[in-house]
């Protein structure tokens, strides 16, 4: 569950990779490479089309054996090498979300660290942003006592 | 299955959000997580009206968070937690998705690598 005052309603990756931060970077905004790392487990083949520029649009589509997940986004910061910030929809699930894709450099290896933040309301999101870390920790204890066995997967940082 | 209680919860989790982000209220689901209480017990340790606790308690009874049983001429509140773990559905659905893909881009970079390596050395040799 997450960390007191740590907000419900993102979730945060980080990942040490080794390799160059300029060849995980590449990974993002290459097409070909997209295709590759975004289809994994059952996914059979993607498309994907990325204009990587601030206000570039970008559509990534994911061939399910039951259906296609249609990924859609606008790119909001495009520093190369650095950081990507990208709008993230989903056809069929309702919301915007936001994505940010940090790279940071450690010698030969690089570390990425990935936000994927709910968009509510601005306001909605103000207020909730401060203080519900709290009372979600108790939920997090209260939940673990209701269904012993079922610890939420839901850390914010592995 | 899962997809479909993510779909389904998208406009009910932003009603939850909502309803917690309001101290008063995140007091009275955290009394709440200890035993069930009565309305007069739940207003008791807050300087507002009963009349205003009642209308907090109306905001969590729409959201799910809380039931209200009524025996006699008490109300009994109860705290229910299935609206908390949607929420917490839609972080699980997108730390999966997220933690395959980054494996995926793992192994990818991994290749890209191999590649450059060996490339660097067919370079080396035909020099």
């Amino acid at each position: 569950m997450p960390q007191p005052g740590e907000p419900v309603h993102r979730i945060s990756i980080r990942r040490r990779i080794p390799a160059p931060r300029e060849v995980v970077y590449e990974a993002w905004i290459d097409p070909e490479g997209i295709r590759e790392w975004m289809c994994p487990g059952d996914a059979t083949s993607a498309e994907a089309v990325l204009d990587v520029r601030v206000g570039g649009n970008y559509r990534i589509v994911v061939k399910g054996r039951e259906r296609d997940h249609v990924h859609t986004g606008v790119y909001q910061v495009v520093e190369p090498n650095t950081k990507l910030v990208f709008t993230w929809a989903e056809e069929g699930r309702a919301g915007t979300t936001l994505v940010t894709v940090e790279f940071f450099s450690h010698g030969n290896e690089s570390e990425l660290v990935l936000t994927h933040e709910r968009l509510a309301d601005t306001d909605t999101a103000k207020r909730y942003q401060s203080g519900w870390g709290a009372i979600a920790d108790k939920f997090a204890a209260y939940l673990a006592r209701q269904a012993p066995g079922r610890q939420p997967a839901t850390t914010p940082n592995r | 299955m899962f997809n479909r209680m993510v779909e389904y919860s998208q406009e009910a989790l932003n009603q939850v959000f909502a309803a917690v982000a309001d101290p008063t209220r995140r007091a009275i689901l955290q009394a709440l997580s200890r035993k069930p209480a009565t309305v007069t017990q739940i207003a008791q340790p807050f300087p507002v009206s009963l009349n205003a606790v009642s209308k907090h308690i109306m905001v969590l009874e729409r959201t799910g968070l809380l039931r209200r049983e009524i025996r006699g001429r008490e109300h009994i509140c109860t705290l229910k937690t299935r609206p908390l773990q949607q929420a917490t559905a839609w972080l699980d659905h997108y730390r999966e998705f997220w933690d395959l893909r980054l494996d995926a881009l793992e192994q990818y970079v991994a290749r890209k690598m191999k590649a450059r390596k060996k490339g660097a050395a067919a370079h080396a040799t035909t020099r």
